[in-house]
């Protein structure tokens, strides 16, 4: 089954076709979601959200771009959402606290090792992540599409619905955003 | 090397150590919690009203609401010491005042009517 028929029985409500594109794109969905919340268990809500929803809305998907930004698109939104979640969830603790509660909502940051990561890199890598978390949504998302998903800044731009200059605008300024945000750890960690 | 080349170094293994980076695995049976969840999202009205009402914080509220109307309700209610004291002297000149005819006359002007 091809992909423009893949859609086509997915609109007639096909189950058989469901299953293939679940199994088809499910780790392109669990990788952007896992690149942007760092947390296995976070990604892997993500990507059941994501596929709900691609359910639920494939009749609204027209073809003006491809599947797969359609469904990067998704990927990205829906993380990006549970990230802002989460940051409520953890104000919320901390408020709860402050009024004597014992905040068990609150949400404690974990160093993020990534599965993928080579073992003489992770020490690196674990730096990285850590100062990708700091850096602003924009320039996240553009880094992590363009480093971890292999995506071209065309299909970014594509993705992000927006002009390839802009793409490689944030893509610079993320990689200087980075620098610095790695060098305040180093200057800090290192003696 | 002093500090600052060997931070600078170490920024950009940072920065090139996701270079080759291999994709994650999902964990296994990702369509099946699909599937759950989708279900899960379907449950009735009143199994939804139900997990609601069992959460503690809304059953605790819930009770404290309960408890709050009733005791609203017996204050309001309540009869004051001047109520009392009203009803209590009216009941008073109604006995002493009362017009209620013995009933053993009546039987006897039914007796006496009869003959």
């Amino acid at each position: 089954m091809d992909q423009p028929e893949l859609i086509t029985q997915l609109q007639l409500g096909d189950e058989s076709a469901f299953t293939k594109l679940v199994d088809e794109y499910q780790d392109m969905v669990y990788n952007t979601a896992l690149g942007i919340v760092q947390q296995a268990d976070d990604a892997d809500d993500i990507t059941q959200e994501v596929f709900i929803q691609v359910y639920q809305s494939i009749s609204s998907f027209k073809g003006d771009s491809k599947f797969s930004t359609w469904l990067y698109r998704i990927a990205v939104s829906k993380a990006l959402d549970h990230e802002k979640k989460k940051k409520r969830k953890k104000r919320f603790g901390f408020v709860q606290s402050l009024f004597g509660g014992d905040g068990e909502e609150q949400v404690h940051p974990v160093e993020f090792d990534h599965p993928g990561i080579q073992a003489e890199k992770k020490e690196s890598a674990a730096a990285l992540f850590r100062a990708l978390k700091q850096i602003p949504d924009n320039q996240r998302i553009v880094f992590s599409l363009h480093k971890l998903e292999g995506q071209s800044n065309r299909e970014i731009a594509a993705i992000m619905n927006t002009s390839l200059q802009a793409v490689e605008s944030l893509m610079s300024r993320a990689k200087a955003s980075l620098k610095k945000e790695l060098n305040d750890y180093y200057q800090k960690n290192i003696t | 090397m002093n500090k600052q080349e060997n931070i600078n170094r170490l920024i950009d293994d940072a920065l090139k150590s996701a270079d080759d980076i291999k994709r994650a695995a999902v964990k296994p049976f990702l369509l099946t919690r699909i599937h759950a969840r989708m279900n899960k999202g379907k449950e009735s009205l009143w199994e939804k009203a139900g997990w609601l009402i069992g959460r503690p914080a809304v059953a605790f509220t819930g009770l404290c609401m309960i408890l709050l109307i009733n005791i609203t309700v017996v204050m309001v209610n309540k009869p004051s010491a001047t109520d009392y004291a009203v009803e209590r002297s009216s009941q008073q000149q109604l006995d002493e005042f009362s017009y209620t005819v013995a009933t053993i006359y009546e039987i006897d002007n039914t007796q006496q009517n009869d003959k």
